[in-house]
């Protein structure tokens, strides 16, 4: 084994935090769930700083687009595992520490087992059922979670199920108490991200991490950190615990595992089917079949098939024009579409077989790219 | 009395990143946002008045800065 004397000696010598502090995190358990903008520099930034054992949990593969910012992968990694190609770069980064990878996305069904063999839990997912999901699992198993989120030019930061001076904790449904519209807010698909924005944030959720497991500093728990990249404008607000607020969260395991967050989050809706790709890419020619692109007329990327347009804002108004039994319905992420279907239901019912594309467009480019 | 009001991310796209709103409490804030808005009815978002997040309408006084914090989903 090599000279531990060497790999942390800056740490060693870092007044407040020493020996005892590298010891503290030697002996932490840190699961990381996305492997994506966020978890790329928080994954790098604990192995480096030799966390003893780091989770990574993702069920993605790499996509062309994501290595504008996802700076653990390679262009050679497109189409692969990131939970596969993240844990043989991190153990390359540091071979004394225990990378556990996990290539699932985080369920109801295991999400308490899986976090509870770990101390600290990182939220590095980008979208709103799991953020959900992923507080109300830490918020029942009493777990710290480092939370972050971005849009275009801004994140969030904080640190929930941790007490502050006043004994106090709070959680993210004390800020968001029930998820927003799918519609409502843009993901980094649908509104674009700066590649260096989830980096500086992921940055301060792995500091934070660092900070919490030793002592060092204040972590921002019951406080929310938002900071621009355009004039590093930092503005930091109070949490306060709400303790009504929390009878919105599953109140056992059993209630936990029965919750569905993608309907809970209204990115699933009974009786509309989601297509993945490939079933997508079978189903749109089939005879007494539409498919309509509810985008804008002028939104890019143009489908390479043969489909109606009919944006969702002109859609009410153009139900009755729908002849066909089977629709389908795409726009760029999957969230117009599902919004379209859902106007569909409300006229046809079940008269019809409605369903959309699943992650939109998007989805399906990076399916066929593959 | 005049309050002074920070948007930050898709709220701040709709209204603009700082101005100030006549009201009294954050529910006649709510009603005088809205009417000059409309976009913002239907969005969610927290508000912190003075960097203090609040869950119920309290009275606001002039000088009070009152933030409004949209929910974000990017990782």
């Amino acid at each position: 084994m090599e000279n531990h004397n060497n790999r942390y000696a800056r740490h060693y010598s870092l007044k407040g935090f020493g020996y005892e502090g590298q010891q503290k995190l030697a002996q932490a358990k840190v699961l990381v769930i996305g492997a994506g903008g966020l978890g790329c520099p928080v994954l790098q930034y604990l192995t480096a700083a030799g966390v003893g054992t780091i989770g990574l949990a993702d069920d993605d593969v790499v996509s062309i687009s994501n290595l504008q910012r996802q700076v653990v992968y390679s262009t050679e990694d497109v189409g692969r595992a990131k939970a596969t190609v993240a844990a043989v770069k991190l153990q390359q980064l540091n071979p004394d520490i225990t990378i556990n990878s996990f290539k699932m996305a985080v369920t109801t069904v295991n999400a308490l087992g899986l976090i509870a063999d770990y101390d600290i839990v990182i939220d590095c997912t980008d979208n709103f059922a799991a953020r959900y999901l992923i507080n109300d699992a830490c918020y029942l198993l009493n777990k710290p979670l480092i939370f972050a989120s971005v849009y275009r030019y801004e994140g969030q930061v904080a640190v929930f199920n941790v007490a502050a001076a006043d004994g106090t904790k709070t959680n993210y449904r004390n800020l968001f108490a029930t998820p927003p519209d799918p519609l409502e807010v843009a993901d980094c698909n649908d509104a674009g991200v700066l590649g260096v924005l989830p980096g500086i944030i992921g940055i301060m959720q792995a500091t934070e991490a660092i900070k919490l497991l030793t002592g060092t500093g204040e972590v921002l728990s019951n406080k929310l950190l938002t900071f621009s990249i355009l004039n590093y404008d930092s503005f930091i607000i109070d949490i306060t615990a709400d303790e009504q607020v929390n009878s919105l969260i599953p109140k056992d395991e059993n209630a936990f595992k029965l919750t569905d967050y993608n309907w809970l989050c209204g990115t699933a809706i009974t009786g509309i089917e989601d297509m993945d790709a490939a079933v997508f890419l079978k189903k749109i020619n089939l005879p007494n079949t539409v498919v309509i692109d509810v985008r804008e007329p002028q939104e890019l990327p143009k489908a390479g098939f043969t489909n109606s347009n009919i944006p969702l804002s002109s859609l009410s108004g153009k139900i009755s024009e729908i002849e066909a039994d089977n629709i389908i319905l795409f726009c760029q992420s999957g969230k117009r579409s599902l919004k379209a279907a859902q106007l569909l239901m409300e006229k046809f019912g079940t008269s019809k077989k409605i369903s959309h594309l699943q992650g939109g467009i998007t989805a399906l480019q990076e399916y066929t790219n593959e | 009395m005049p309050i002074t009001i920070i948007a930050f991310g898709q709220i701040a796209e709709i209204t603009g990143k700082e101005f100030t709103v006549e009201a009294q409490d954050v529910t006649s804030l709510k009603l005088a946002l809205n009417a000059k808005f409309p976009a913002l009815a239907e969005k969610k978002y927290a508000i912190a008045v003075n960097k203090k997040l609040v869950t119920h309408s309290v009275a606001l006084t002039e000088n009070d800065t009152v933030a409004l914090m949209p929910p974000y989903s990017g990782g």
